[in-house]
């Protein structure tokens, strides 16, 4: 079943330029379509500045989207205010990548696992506290961890307590924003194996973004490459990791660094780096390091087509 | 040998008291090779080429030997030192941004080794500064030449400090995390700029990274690290097909690798050790699931466990200990006394 939907997403920033204060617009996120089903993780990947956390966000309604429509269990969750929007909250939780700033230094684990019960006005405190110390085994930390504050723990503690605080209020959808890229190598492995047997235990829905292909195809289902604001492919981990159409991905996937010595291969390096997102080329945003650009890719902005089946891709030479 | 580091170790004074931040760390550089130096953040490895390049705070205290094409280099005074620094030795940092000054131009920057170390003119400069741009393959040279650090994305930033790195032909080039602030397609352009660049240069590079990707496709041979100390030394290729230390083992299955699905990842349990309460034996004891009494008791010497492979675990010493079997992943007798 369809959990959340998200069609023709746009989220726009204006920015101030220059001394006179003329007004530019930032294009984060420019229409952006794709689904999430119950108990399905879907991997957002991209490059810095491609606008993936601004499409976490918005989809949360952290920062409000400039146009498109966000459908929650099918109900349309885009203009929702008050009330309702603070019971949407419930359902979807958001994890942070930093797990150093985003959480109080002055509050005990305790308090920080509390506050979003007493937000919601969940049971009373006896009831809360029993809930937390229940949610810290499962994270594994031990019950007399609770009164400790967050500088008196690892950074992968720290990340299990941000994962635990979005978990307090059984949501159904948890958009984990780099939640690893913090950490090492052997901390990393702990807290994905951690958020894939949560999702089992609570049958939770991920929308995992991050910069690396290799975490993204592990705990990834289906998976979206995002480039300049837009999705440029989109389809089965293992067909988009097998079977790459948009020559971005491609490029992508050839410039991971594979931990094999032996294995040798044909690289594509793509020229240049990402234009800004304020000066947008034209056409497809993309053709200006496309090994693949002909004339027509500087006019034809392409559209995402399904090109075969679950496997989408927005290039007009796939 | 370019570099020979032996016995080094390093304690620096935190709230009254030494700690022992890298502990009796050996290893060498042959010209033309590409040393990794692997490891998770506090294992040391940004000190050890902090330590070569003798970039300390004041109340460090550094013992053991550095020895560049056998000139031994510990013992150099601060004049001295600065000679080499920039000249014979300079080094990369992985930020970009904040190790390049915002108020001086691209040109400027580069320009200044030279200015220290060569008899260039002031025209010979610019024309050496510009021509280090285009080896670094930056676009318009002519140009940047004039900018300022905040003009230039990150790719290009990294660039520019390879050239002030560049600047002197150095014998050797010290990377600590080059490409960890940069996106991948940009990180794939800076590792193939750094092979061409060893290649024409026949310089020796150390590479200081957490990738083991990274590690994978540039190093000829690779150091782990553990809590300060080396726990296990080799060729790239026999590293990662035989890996032998059990962090080193753990650490390459905890990476998701591309193209390569599974269920759950490897992980090794708890944390590393602070420096503060450094456990008395070997230091990966607690997190090791083949830790034996011995382990916890006494520290493991470094024993060959292959053709120039290296290890420092008590699973290979001969003594006294059941003889480890790779095979089976376990030792074939698991009894020791002490």
């Amino acid at each position: 079943m369809t959990l959340l939907e998200v069609k023709d997403l746009k989220q726009h920033f204006t920015i101030n330029k220059g001394f006179l204060g003329k007004k530019t617009t930032v294009k984060a996120v420019d229409g952006v379509s794709f689904s999430v089903n119950e108990g399905e993780t879907l991997g957002i990947v991209g490059e810095s500045g491609c606008g993936k956390s601004s499409l976490g966000r918005s989809i949360l309604r952290l920062i409000e989207p400039t146009s498109g429509e966000i459908k929650y269990k099918g109900k349309n969750i885009t203009d929702l205010k008050g009330k309702d929007l603070k019971d949407l909250r419930k359902e979807m939780q958001i994890v942070f990548q930093d797990p150093f700033a985003s959480l109080n230094p002055r509050n005990t684990v305790r308090d920080i696992l509390e506050a979003p019960l007493i937000i919601h006005g969940v049971g009373n405190r006896k009831q809360r506290l029993e809930m937390i110390e229940n949610l810290i085994g499962k994270i594994g930390l031990r019950k007399e961890q609770l009164s400790n504050f967050p500088h008196e723990f690892s950074g992968g503690q720290r990340q299990r307590i941000g994962i635990a605080r979005a978990l307090t209020l059984n949501p159904k959808l948890i958009i984990a924003d780099e939640p690893v890229s913090a950490l090492d190598v052997s901390v990393q492995s702990q807290v994905l194996n951690l958020m894939s047997s949560l999702q089992e235990e609570f049958g939770l829905s991920y929308v995992f973004i991050s910069h690396d292909l290799s975490v993204v195809q592990h705990i990834s289902d289906r998976v979206a490459v995002m480039y300049l604001g837009k999705i440029v492919e989109l389809a089965e981990v293992d067909e988009l990791y097998s079977n790459p159409q948009h020559p971005y991905t491609k490029a992508l996937l050839s410039a991971v660094p594979v931990p094999d010595p032996k294995q040798k291969r044909d690289r594509i390096i793509l020229q240049g780096d990402l234009p800004s997102p304020v000066n947008q080329p034209t056409g497809c945003t993309f053709h200006t390091r496309c090994p693949m650009a002909t004339a027509e890719c500087k006019t034809i902005v392409p559209e995402l087509r399904e090109k075969s089946f679950g496997h989408w891709t927005a290039c007009i030479h796939v | 040998m370019l570099l020979n580091v032996e016995n080094l170790s390093l304690s620096l004074k935190k709230d009254g008291s030494y700690l022992k931040i890298l502990d009796d760390v050996s290893f060498q550089v042959e010209k033309g090779e590409t040393l990794g130096i692997v490891g998770e953040s506090g294992c040391g490895k940004s000190m050890t080429a902090l330590s070569i390049m003798r970039l300390l705070p004041d109340k460090a205290k550094l013992e053991g030997k550095v020895n560049l094409e056998k000139k031994e280099i510990t013992a150099l005074s601060k004049k001295q030192l600065e000679k080499i620094r920039g000249n014979q030795i300079s080094m990369i940092f992985q930020d970009p941004l904040t190790s390049l000054n915002p108020l001086h131009s691209v040109g400027k920057q580069i320009g200044e080794a030279l200015y220290l170390h060569t008899e260039l003119s002031k025209i010979e400069r610019k024309q050496r500064v510009v021509h280090l741009l285009k080896e670094v393959g930056l676009p318009r040279a002519d140009e940047i030449v004039n900018e300022y650090p905040h003009q230039l994305s990150g790719g290009m930033r990294q660039r520019v400090m390879i050239a002030i790195a560049m600047a002197c032909n150095p014998r050797l080039l010290i990377c600590d995390e080059p490409t960890t602030a940069l996106d991948v397609t940009v990180q794939a352009q800076i590792l193939d700029l750094m092979n061409k660049l060893k290649q024409m240069n026949d310089m020796g590079i150390i590479m200081i990274t957490h990738d083991l990707g990274v590690v994978a496709e540039v190093c000829d041979r690779v150091i782990v690290m553990y809590a300060g100390k080396v726990v296990e030394q080799g060729m790239a290729e026999e590293l990662f097909a035989n890996p032998k230390h059990p962090y080193t083992i753990g650490l390459m299955q905890s990476i998701p690798k591309l193209g390569e699905r599974k269920n759950q990842l490897g992980s090794i349990p708890g944390t590393v050790p602070s420096p503060k309460n450094m456990p008395l034996g070997c230091r990966f004891a607690d997190r090791c699931n083949k830790a034996m009494d011995i382990c916890r008791g006494k520290q493991p010497s470094t024993v060959e466990v292959g053709p120039n492979h290296t290890a420092a675990c008590w699973l290979y010493e001969e003594k006294g200990v059941g003889r480890y079997d790779a095979s089976r992943g376990e030792r074939s007798e698991a009894t020791f006394h002490h």
